[in-house]
C-alpha cells in the first residue's frame, strides 16, 4: 500500500483526435500543496474531471488513500472525500450563500426522504449543526453578513472565496482548486491564498490549477508542468520555473 | 349553494394536482407534461378496486398512490439521461402511452365507455355521500398534501432539489447522488397526484379517459407556472385563478360549447403572456430559466 | 392485402414527413420545439376551407394561398412572441412552453369558429382509386407521396447547396461563430420558420383534401412530427425521410395486426426507446447531456 493521498498512473483521454492526456502520471503526499501550470488546452481541466469523476480517463488508474477510484460516480468520490471548485465558478445563484455551504456538508441525515418524515427530530439538530458550522466557516471567510443574501448578489471574487468555503465544508481529504484566483482583485487573491496556505495545518491536501504564477510560487511545495497532455516539469516552484523545457513550452 | 361548493371541490383537487406537479416542475426544475397521467391512473385504480372488490375507500387510495409513484418512478428515470426539453418531450410520450392504455384496453378499463356506477365512499366510519362531506375529505388530503411539500421543501432534501434544478453538476460534486432525488420526487408527486385522481372518481362516480388528456396535463402545468413555480402557495393561487376563470365566464352568460374553448383560449394566452413578462408566475421563484446552457 | 398496408403506410410517412421536415428545420436552427407547428399544419387545411370554400376561389390558387398564408403566420409567431423571448436570453424550456400556449389559443380559435365537427373540401369526384399491385391508391394519395418526395429532395438540396441553406447550416452548427462570419441568426431563423411552415401548412392542405380536417387534427400531427424529427435525427433530411418512412410502416402494421387504436402508442414506444438509447436518432449530431 502507498503512502501518498494521491495516486494517478498513466493516464490517458483523447476527444475524437485530440489527445487531452498522454500517459500522465503524477502524485500527492497528505499536506501537500501540489500547483498545476501549463498553457490553455494542456489537459489541467481533464484531469481534475477524471479525478472528480465527471469524465472517465481511456486508459489508467488514480488511487485515492491506497483505492482506485476510476470508475465511481462523481458523487461517490465526492462524499470519500475529495471536494473541487469549477473553471466556470458553479454555485447555485438562487440559493442562499448559507444553503450553498449547506449544501456541501456530506452525509446530512435530513437529504434522506425516510427521514426527512420519520426521524425528523435528528434531521433537524443535525441541520442546526451544521449551520453552526457553515457560519463560522463563512465568518472566518469574511462573508458571514453576507449568509443570507442569494449567492448571486456577491461580487466575482465573494463568489470564488464562497466556492472555497464549501469546499472546506465537505470536510474532505483532498481539494481540487480550479483557478481559485483568477480574475480577482489583490486583496481577495491575498486572503485567498491565506486561506490555501493554511489548508495543510488543517490535515488538507489540494492540487491547485492557476494561470497566475506569482499565486503558484507563494503557495506551491511543488509544481507540475503540463503541455499538451503531458507532464513536461516537475518539482519546486523554482525548480520548474527555471526549467529551460518549461520556458520553450510558453515561448511556443 | 351546490355549486359554489361544486366549485371549491374542483379548485380542491386542482390544488393537489398543482401542487404535486409544483414539487416536480417548480422544485427540482423536471418539466413534466405526463402528469394527468398519474392523476388519471389514481382514479382507475381505485375505481375498479371500488367496483370489483369492493375494498374500503382507504385502502384503494394507498394503492391508487403505490401503484402510481411506481409508474412516477418508471417516468421519473429518463430525466438521469435526457436533457431537460428532450425530456419533455419523454413525459408527452408518457402521457400519450398511458392514456392509450386507459382508452383501449376495453375489458380492463372500459375503454371510451370509461367507468360508471362508482360507489360512495366511507371515511374512517362516515359515509361520504353530500357536497359538504366531499370537500371536508379534499379539505383535508389538501392539508396533507400542503403538509408534506412544506415538510419536504424546508429540509435539507428539498434543498438539494432546488440545487438540481439549477446546477446538476454542482450538485453531484457536493456529494448528492442526483438520481436519487429525481426519482424519488416523481414518484411522490405522482402519488399525491393519484390521490386527486381518487378523489375526482368518487366524487364524478363516473370516470373516462377523456378527463386525462395531454390537454389536461398541459392545463395542469399551466396552473403551476401561472401561480407560481417554486413557491409553496403558488400553485393554489393558480388552481383557484385558473378553475374560477370559466366559472365566471359562465356566469357571464357565455353558451357552454363557446365557453370551453373561451376557457382553453384564456389560459393559452396566460401561459405565453407570462412567458413572455413574467415567467415565474404570480408568486413564483422559479422562472424555468437557469440550468446548464443548451449547446 | 399486405401491400395494401405498405402503401398505406408510404402514403401516412409521405404526409408526416412535411410536418416533421418543417419542425426539425425549425429546431434546428432555433434549437427549441415549436409545439404551434402543429396549430399551423391545421391552419393550412382551414385557410384553404376559407379560401376555397367561403371565398369561392379555386381550388389550386386556394391552395397556394393557404401555403403562404401558413408561411405568414409561422412567421408572425417568430416575429412576435418567439424572437422577442430569444432577446431576452429565453431558455428552450420557456419558449417551448409559450410554444404551448400559442398552439392552444390558435386550436381554439380554430374550433371556436369553424366548430369541432369534421370538415372536408370536395376536390372533385369521389374516386375508388388506381390499381397499384393488387392494392388501391387515389390520385391525391400519388400526389401526396409525389410532392413529398419533391420536397424531400428539395430541402436536402437547399441546405446543402443554396446560400440561405448553408447559412442555416452555420447558424445551426455554432450561433456565435455565424455571426462572427456575418450570418445574422434573426434572418436564418426567420427563413426557417417561412419554409417550415409552408411545409406544415402544405401538408395540412393534403390532408384536408386526402382525409378532412377537425380541430383535433394539430395535435395528431404535431405528436407524429416530434416522433419522426427525434427518430430521424435533427438536421438530417434523409435521416427524418427514414423515420417517416419507419413510423407509417410500424403504425399501419399495428393496425392491421392489432387494431387502430393503439397507433398512438406505438409511435411513442418508438420514440421513447430512441430517447432513451438513441436521442440523437437515425442520423442526428450526438447529443451530449451535462458537459462539466
Amino acid at each position: 500500500m502507498s503512502s501518498e493521498l494521491l495516486e494517478v498512473q498513466q493516464l490517458e483521454k483523447s476527444f475524437d483526435s485530440i489527445r487531452a492526456l498522454a500517459d500522465f502520471s503524477c502524485s500527492l503526499r497528505q499536506g501537500e500543496i501540489l500547483g498545476l501550470v501549463g498553457p490553455n488546452g494542456a489537459g489541467k481541466t481533464t484531469l481534475f474531471n477524471i479525478i472528480s469523476g465527471f469524465l472517465a480517463p481511456d486508459s489508467g488508474e488514480a488511487m485515492f488513500h491506497g483505492t482506485n477510484f476510476i470508475g465511481l460516480p462523481p458523487h461517490r468520490i465526492a462524499v470519500a472525500g475529495i471536494a473541487r471548485t469549477f473553471q466556470n465558478l458553479r454555485l447555485v445563484r438562487q440559493l442562499s450563500v448559507l444553503d450553498n455551504v449547506l449544501l456541501s456538508f456530506r452525509n446530512q441525515p435530513g437529504e434522506r426522504l425516510g427521514n426527512v418524515f420519520f426521524r425528523w427530530k435528528t434531521s433537524k439538530e443535525q441541520e442546526a449543526a451544521n449551520r453552526k458550522e457553515a457560519i463560522s466557516l463563512l465568518e472566518e471567510a469574511g462573508l458571514a453578513e453576507k449568509a443570507h443574501d442569494p449567492a448571486e448578489d456577491l461580487s466575482y471574487g465573494q463568489q470564488k472565496l464562497l466556492s472555497l468555503v464549501y469546499c472546506l465544508a465537505a470536510k474532505g481529504d483532498l481539494l481540487l482548486l480550479d483557478e481559485p484566483v483568477a480574475g480577482i482583485a489583490p486583496e481577495m487573491i491575498e486572503k485567498i491564498l491565506g486561506i490555501i496556505r493554511d489548508l495543510p495545518n488543517k490535515g488538507k491536501s489540494v492540487i491547485l490549477i492557476e494561470h497566475n504564477l506569482d499565486a503558484v510560487m507563494q503557495v506551491c511545495d511543488r509544481v507540475i508542468f503540463m503541455d499538451a497532455g503531458a507532464k513536461v516539469s516537475e518539482g519546486t516552484p523554482e525548480d520548474v520555473r527555471n526549467d529551460p523545457r518549461v520556458i520553450e513550452a510558453y515561448i511556443d | 349553494m351546490e355549486y359554489l361548493l361544486h366549485i371549491l371541490i374542483l379548485i380542491g383537487i386542482y390544488v393537489i394536482l398543482s401542487v404535486s406537479l409544483n414539487l416536480i416542475a417548480g422544485y427540482a426544475g423536471l418539466l413534466s407534461i405526463a402528469h394527468a397521467a398519474f392523476y388519471g391512473v389514481g382514479a382507475y385504480v381505485a375505481a375498479l378496486m371500488a367496483l370489483n372488490l369492493h375494498s374500503p375507500f382507504l385502502v384503494n387510495v394507498v394503492c391508487a398512490v403505490i401503484f402510481s409513484g411506481l409508474l412516477g418512478a418508471l417516468v421519473g428515470i429518463p430525466s438521469l439521461r435526457i436533457r431537460d426539453d428532450y425530456f419533455v418531450i419523454a413525459t408527452f410520450a408518457f402521457q400519450v402511452i398511458i392514456f392509450s392504455v386507459l382508452n383501449n384496453w376495453v375489458s380492463l378499463t372500459g375503454g371510451p365507455m370509461g367507468l360508471p356506477g362508482i360507489p360512495q365512499p366511507t371515511f374512517f366510519g362516515l359515509k361520504i355521500s353530500s357536497h359538504v362531506g366531499f370537500l371536508l375529505t379534499i379539505g383535508f388530503f389538501c392539508a396533507v398534501t400542503l403538509l408534506i411539500t412544506r415538510r419536504i421543501v424546508q429540509s435539507p432534501f428539498g434543498r438539494v432539489l432546488k440545487a438540481i434544478r439549477e446546477d446538476e453538476v454542482f450538485t453531484q460534486a457536493a456529494g448528492k447522488n442526483i438520481a436519487t432525488y429525481k426519482v424519488l420526487v416523481f414518484v411522490i408527486g405522482a402519488g399525491m397526484a393519484a390521490v386527486a385522481g381518487v378523489m375526482y372518481a368518487y366524487y364524478i362516480s363516473f370516470i373516462d379517459p377523456t378527463s386525462f388528456t395531454v390537454m389536461e396535463s398541459i392545463f395542469i402545468i399551466s396552473i403551476v407556472i401561472i401561480g407560481g413555480a417554486g413557491s409553496l402557495w403558488g400553485p393554489v393561487a393558480g388552481a383557484v385563478v385558473l378553475v374560477l376563470l370559466p366559472e365566471i365566464l359562465r356566469f357571464l352568460g357565455l353558451p357552454s360549447s363557446v365557453a370551453a374553448n373561451v376557457r382553453q383560449i384564456l389560459y393559452g394566452g396566460l401561459l405565453v403572456a407570462f412567458m413572455m413578462w413574467r415567467p415565474r408566475g404570480f408568486l413564483g421563484k422559479y422562472a424555468f430559466q437557469s440550468g446548464e446552457a443548451s449547446e | 392485402m399486405i401491400t395494401q398496408v405498405l402503401i398505406n403506410g408510404v402514403i401516412a410517412a409521405s404526409t408526416w414527413v412535411l410536418v416533421a421536415l418543417g419542425f426539425s428545420l425549425i429546431y434546428y436552427t432555433s434549437r427549441f420545439f415549436h409545439f404551434a407547428h402543429g396549430a399551423v399544419f391545421m391552419a393550412g387545411a382551414y385557410f384553404t376551407l376559407i379560401f376555397n370554400m367561403f371565398l369561392g376561389i379555386w381550388l389550386l390558387p386556394s391552395m397556394l394561398l393557404s401555403i403562404a398564408s401558413s408561411a405568414l403566420l409561422g412567421c408572425l409567431m417568430y416575429l412576435f412572441i418567439y424572437h422577442p423571448l430569444e432577446r431576452r436570453r429565453a431558455s428552450p424550456l420557456i419558449l417551448m412552453l409559450s410554444s404551448l400556449g400559442i398552439f392552444i389559443v390558435v386550436e381554439n380559435i380554430i374550433s371556436l369558429v369553424f366548430g369541432n365537427e369534421i370538415k372536408i373540401i370536395r376536390s372533385g369526384l369521389v374516386e375508388e382509386g388506381f390499381p397499384l399491385w393488387g392494392a388501391r391508391i387515389t390520385s391525391v394519395h400519388i400526389l401526396i407521396v409525389c410532392v413529398s418526395v419533391f420536397l424531400v429532395v428539395a430541402t436536402g438540396v437547399l441546405l446543402r447547396t443554396t446560400k440561405v441553406g448553408k447559412a442555416m447550416r452555420a447558424v445551426a452548427n455554432n450561433r456565435e461563430l455565424a455571426k462572427v462570419c456575418g450570418v445574422e441568426s434573426y434572418r436564418v431563423i426567420l427563413w426557417s420558420f417561412i419554409v417550415g411552415s409552408a411545409l406544415a401548412g402544405l401538408a395540412g392542405v393534403l390532408m384536408a383534401l386526402d382525409v378532412h380536417m377537425s380541430p383535433a387534427m394539430g395535435l395528431n400531427a404535431i405528436m407524429m412530427g416530434v416522433v419522426v424529427t427525434i427518430i430521424g435525427g435533427i438536421g438530417s433530411v434523409p435521416g427524418v425521410a427514414l423515420a417517416a418512412l419507419l413510423l407509417g410502416m410500424a403504425q399501419h402494421l399495428g393496425v392491421w395486426m392489432i387494431g387502430s387504436q393503439w397507433q398512438d402508442a406505438i409511435a411513442f414506444v418508438i420514440l421513447l426507446v430512441f430517447l432513451v438509447f438513441k436521442p440523437e436518432g437515425f442520423m442526428g449530431k450526438k447529443i451530449r447531456k451535462a458537459v462539466v
